[in-house]
């Protein structure tokens, strides 16, 4: 098969993911961080030596500020759920995926009310605007993407960020798209709150993500339970990373999620981003040639404006008839329909149609970009 | 000076505060704090043989979060 739905998640993982995973499980299966044998400590030792890989990747000094969640999901919900109160109002993009979108409407029900910015592709003064625009007096927070899970546009988040604090505003950044793409430097740009999935550009398994939280005292707990620290009380602690990781965690995989950043380390953020977005580059220059093609974006992709995601259309298909295609004839995965992402489909005016989404790995060539632009030339 | 045990309040903390002491030339192993040993929860310590003050003084100018210390032979 021919992977192009690395969006979704990244497949293949990398070897030692694997292997990692399967170790964990067969050598050193135990409850991390519970008890004191030979095992508990050393799957304790594989969780925390994660957390601290996780920490230099992201820039943060305290590697007890990165929280283990079961996927980016999960830590967009503790923030948006843990931080805002009846009368808050939320700024968010006009690009979000349904894990913003969904929990803001929500909390709408429960007197939360919040605002869509508009995204300018390659203006971020024209995307500052916009979002300064519109924030009030009651903006507590802003949630926003860091690239489009379905048109790859980024958000200027760094300037974002500087702004809103400014005025006080926290904010919440959805790195799904970003992580192992982009660098993310969250001490540097004094970033609030930073979410990503563990199984995407991190290469880790399905079911781990990570969440970091610059000050934990702001944020209420989503889920109460055992921590394996100060059993003795009731109460939830308020140490982290043990406020925000209740129940036993997914140790297998966070095992193997360390082996994908070690992947990430080895071949380097700048690497794996130049190689995507040269496989992207030349799937835009041939779809540019067959005026059946629809792009999206309003320039030729680039990593300053861009993650190296593409959508399309052809003229005359229905997406979901594209892609199942694409399946069977060719046995090319790519992702059709609205992605989770009304909002960006919204923005795009694709609601009714939804597009086709090509996004590659580190692990995809140039010939199998060939094979689907021949593949799309011969659609019937 | 006899083994202490440093008793932290999280099994991140006394691996980040193992890892901080061994930067600086100071050996300790994790174990979890005793019943016996006053502490009220479950725990983490990190024992060390020598030099508990200096390690002490490590942690607490690192944020690690003390618990307490004990004396290892006071445990039955």
């Amino acid at each position: 098969m021919i992977y192009l739905d690395n969006g979704a998640t990244t497949f293949p993982k990398p070897p030692q993911v694997i292997t990692a995973v399967n170790d964990a499980m067969r050598l050193y299966g135990a409850n991390p961080g519970r008890s004191g044998h030979r095992l508990s400590l050393k799957a304790a030792e594989e969780i925390y030596n994660c957390r601290v890989k996780a920490a230099k990747l992201f820039g943060v000094k305290n590697e007890e500020n990165v929280v283990f969640t079961n996927n980016c999901t999960h830590g967009l919900n503790i923030v948006i759920k843990g931080y805002l109160k009846d009368g808050d109002h939320v700024v968010t993009s006009n690009l979000e995926h349904n894990s913003v979108t969904r929990p803001l409407t929500e909390m709408a029900a429960k007197g939360i009310t919040f605002t869509e910015a508009t995204v300018y592709e390659d203006d971020d003064e024209k995307t500052m605007q916009s979002f300064r625009a519109a924030m009030n007096e009651k903006t507590r927070l802003v949630v926003c993407t860091h690239a489009s899970n379905v048109f790859g546009i980024r958000l200027p988040v760094e300037r974002i960020t500087a702004m809103c604090h400014q005025y006080g505003i926290r904010v919440l950044i959805d790195g799904a798209q970003s992580a192992g793409i982009l660098p993310v430097e969250f001490d540097k740009y004094n970033m609030d709150f930073f979410a990503t999935a563990g199984h995407k550009g991190l290469y880790g398994p399905m079911g781990t993500g990570v969440l970091i939280v610059r000050d934990n005292n702001i944020l209420s707990t989503l889920m109460e339970g055992g921590t394996g620290s100060t059993s003795i009380s009731y109460s939830q602690p308020s140490i982290m990373p043990d406020k925000f990781e209740s129940g036993t965690p997914n140790m297998p995989g966070i095992a193997g999620l360390s082996r994908g950043l070690d992947f990430i380390n080895i071949k380097t953020i700048n690497k794996i981003s130049y190689h995507e977005m040269s496989l992207i580059t030349y799937l835009y220059d041939s779809f540019q040639k067959n005026s059946k093609i629809k792009l999206y974006n309003i320039k030729r992709p680039n990593i300053k404006h861009c993650v190296p995601v593409l959508s399309f259309n052809v003229t005359g298909y229905d997406s979901e008839y594209v892609a199942a295609y694409l399946n069977k004839k060719y046995d090319i995965a790519v992702r059709a329909g609205l992605h989770c992402a009304p909002s960006a489909h919204n923005a795009m005016n694709t609601i009714d149609i939804g597009t086709v989404r090509v996004s590659p790995s580190y692990f995809n060539t140039k010939n199998q970009i060939y094979t689907l632009v021949r593949a799309i030339e011969q659609i019937r | 000076m006899g083994t202490k045990l440093i008793m932290v309040k999280s099994i991140t903390y006394a691996m980040k505060g193992r890892t901080i002491l061994s930067q600086n030339g100071i050996i300790s192993t994790i174990q979890r704090t005793p019943k016996t040993g006053g502490e009220k929860s479950c725990g983490y310590s990190l024992q060390i043989d020598n030099n508990a003050e200096k390690a002490l003084e490590l942690l607490k100018a690192n944020d690690i979060n003390i618990v307490g210390i004990i004396d290892k032979e006071n445990i039955k």
